[in-house]
């Protein structure tokens, strides 16, 4: 346990500066700057919305629409194969595979701080939504939303959408494992996003692990068809990718 | 006494996977607190050897001993006491020096002060928040040396570490290494196709060419064996006379390039040689040993 955690740290310590540490400040306030920006454009209708009784679940409902379906897979896509790819970029799998470490504890290591930046995100996004909820009402005298922050409501999402972005995150870490050019992991999770949003429809889409994202913003809609259970589906990929992810990785051949 | 070897390998050989040999039966022995050349032109084998010893390529064929345990099953035990750098520096770009040390300090659990120091014994204590990737070759090379000493290992491989340095960053570095080797009694394992650099500070040597290791012994050993089979060159103004001259004093010689080269003689025929050549008028511009610095030995004997 000493042991993973000094190597957590370690990986922890490399994403500074990185472009995917970057990546998740801004995609994570991208889309509440945009909210802020166009509640200040449209200020007289601030007023009125913040009296809804339901004014935290439809700000929540309008910030997830383009982050569930774009901004969130691109994101854990991008993330994910920048973090692995930093060993390959910086010509370190040497370095760390001479380094007293079992390959199961850097293997971890790496995928928990993937884990850990989608949970920063997260976070960050949730500020980004309620600064989006109160800053413009600020700026134009109106008063505080009356409808409480529906805080359980928020965390159990926040939970389901952590959860349907696992298996994105597991496969681009078990391909950018595997692949030297950082436009291989890229392009086969571009690849595999398009296909995500065109079998949105589909009756067999949920078999695709890059649609969780979409579904769970999609579930609660009138449209909505797919009954299936999101976060048993979504967890299996993950043990499934995790687990041939490792694998694959024991046996490279070359080590550095 | 059995000689006791902080590294052996035991008939170790490798293979590419189109089936090529890489290396054959390549058995080191390189001593504890020596610091060890590990020779070769470049494609020898010298990199291959050193990724199969530090676990980095899937050992095929053969033994890897460290520290008297076999790798395989004390990979971790071996490699908290080995400080490594292999073919180009590893470095992250995007951190300052502090930083990539500060990586690896988490990792071994030495102290944070260590990190000062090592960057003070390498010359890089003043590069504050300049990013490693800003860094000259020579500095990332030296990074790389601080990197492989922060834990105080007891076995320093370091493949071709003067690589990029300028003739002034050569002898700083060799330095540091004589004084880590003598101080602190590290041992070093040091692969280099620069063989002038190597002869300055080895204790012993390992030659490979095309996978195989044609030598190994002190350096001490090399210079007499290959002394016992020197030669001695010849260069005067008269190549008629002086063959004469051997001839007369049954001395086999071969010309070629303007010189007379000859099985070095007695010392005793040497002076006589001398005194005839004169003697006869023939005037002696160069009689000298052929072929007795590391540089000639090498190429002797990858080209024999």
């Amino acid at each position: 346990m000493i042991q993973f955690v000094q190597s957590f740290e370690s990986e922890w310590l490399k994403r500074k500066r990185s472009l995917a540490s970057w990546l998740v400040i801004c995609g994570a306030f991208f889309t509440p700057l945009v909210i802020t920006v166009a509640k200040i454009v449209r200020h007289g209708a601030l007023a009125a919305s913040s009296r809804l009784p339901n004014y935290w679940e439809a700000l929540w409902k309008s910030s997830w629409e383009s982050m569930a379906i774009f901004l969130l897979p691109l994101g854990a896509i991008l993330a994910s194969s920048l973090i692995t790819q930093l060993e390959f970029k910086n010509n370190t799998w040497k370095l760390l595979h001479t380094t007293p470490q079992r390959y199961g504890v850097i293997f971890l290591a790496k995928l928990s701080v993937i884990l850990v930046m989608m949970l920063q995100f997260l976070i960050l996004f949730n500020i980004g939504i309620y600064l989006s909820g109160v800053l413009p009402g600020l700026l134009f005298g109106v008063s505080y939303p009356a409808e409480p922050i529906p805080v359980t409501y928020f965390m159990t999402e926040n939970g389901r959408y952590f959860l349907a972005c696992l298996p994105i995150i597991a496969l681009q870490y078990l391909i950018s494992l595997q692949f030297k050019n950082f436009l291989v992991p890229v392009g086969i999770g571009l690849v595999l996003w398009i296909l995500s949003v065109a079998v949105l429809s589909w009756p067999y889409g949920h078999w695709i692990p890059y649609t969780y994202c979409s579904f769970n913003y999609l579930k609660d809609g009138p449209k909505f068809t797919h009954a299936f259970p999101l976060i048993t589906f979504a967890l299996g990929y993950f043990l499934l990718f995790t687990v041939t992810a490792y694998i694959l990785y024991l046996q490279r051949k070359e080590k550095g | 006494m059995e000689q006791s070897y902080i590294l052996e390998t035991r008939a170790l050989g490798h293979r590419f996977t189109d089936g090529a040999a890489v290396l054959n039966d390549i058995c080191l022995q390189v001593p504890e607190r020596s610091v060890y050349g590990f020779l070769g032109a470049n494609g020898a084998g010298k990199t291959t050897t050193l990724r199969l010893v530090l676990g980095l390529l899937e050992k095929q064929q053969g033994e890897i001993l460290l520290f008297g345990q076999p790798f395989g099953r004390n990979r971790l035990q071996a490699l908290q006491r080995i400080g490594a750098m292999i073919e180009s520096p590893s470095l992250y770009g995007h951190l300052t020096a502090t930083e990539n040390l500060l990586v690896l300090q988490k990792i071994y659990g030495c102290p944070k002060e260590r990190i000062a120091l090592v960057l003070e014994m390498v010359g890089l204590s003043a590069t504050g928040s300049k990013k490693a990737a800003r860094f000259s070759l020579g500095m990332k090379q030296r990074l790389s040396i601080a990197m492989a000493l922060l834990h105080e290992p007891s076995l320093l491989i370091l493949d071709e570490p003067t690589n990029g340095l300028d003739p002034n960053g050569m002898i700083e570095v060799r330095e540091l290494l004589l004084s880590l080797n003598r101080k602190h009694g590290i041992t070093i394992v040091i692969s280099s196709h620069l063989l002038g650099e190597i002869e300055k500070m080895v204790s012993h040597v390992g030659i490979i060419h095309s996978g195989s290791l044609l030598f190994q012994g002190t350096l001490a050993e090399l210079q007499q064996q290959r002394s016992a089979g020197g030669r001695l060159s010849l260069y005067t103004d008269d190549q008629s006379k002086t063959t004469s001259v051997l001839r007369a004093m049954n001395i086999q010689a071969t010309f070629d390039g303007g010189k007379f080269t000859m099985p070095m003689p007695q010392q005793e025929m040497i002076a006589a040689l001398a005194k005839e050549l004169i003697g006869s008028g023939v005037s002696l511009y160069e009689l000298s040993p052929a072929g007795n610095d590391l540089e000639a030995i090498f190429m002797d004997m990858i080209t024999h």
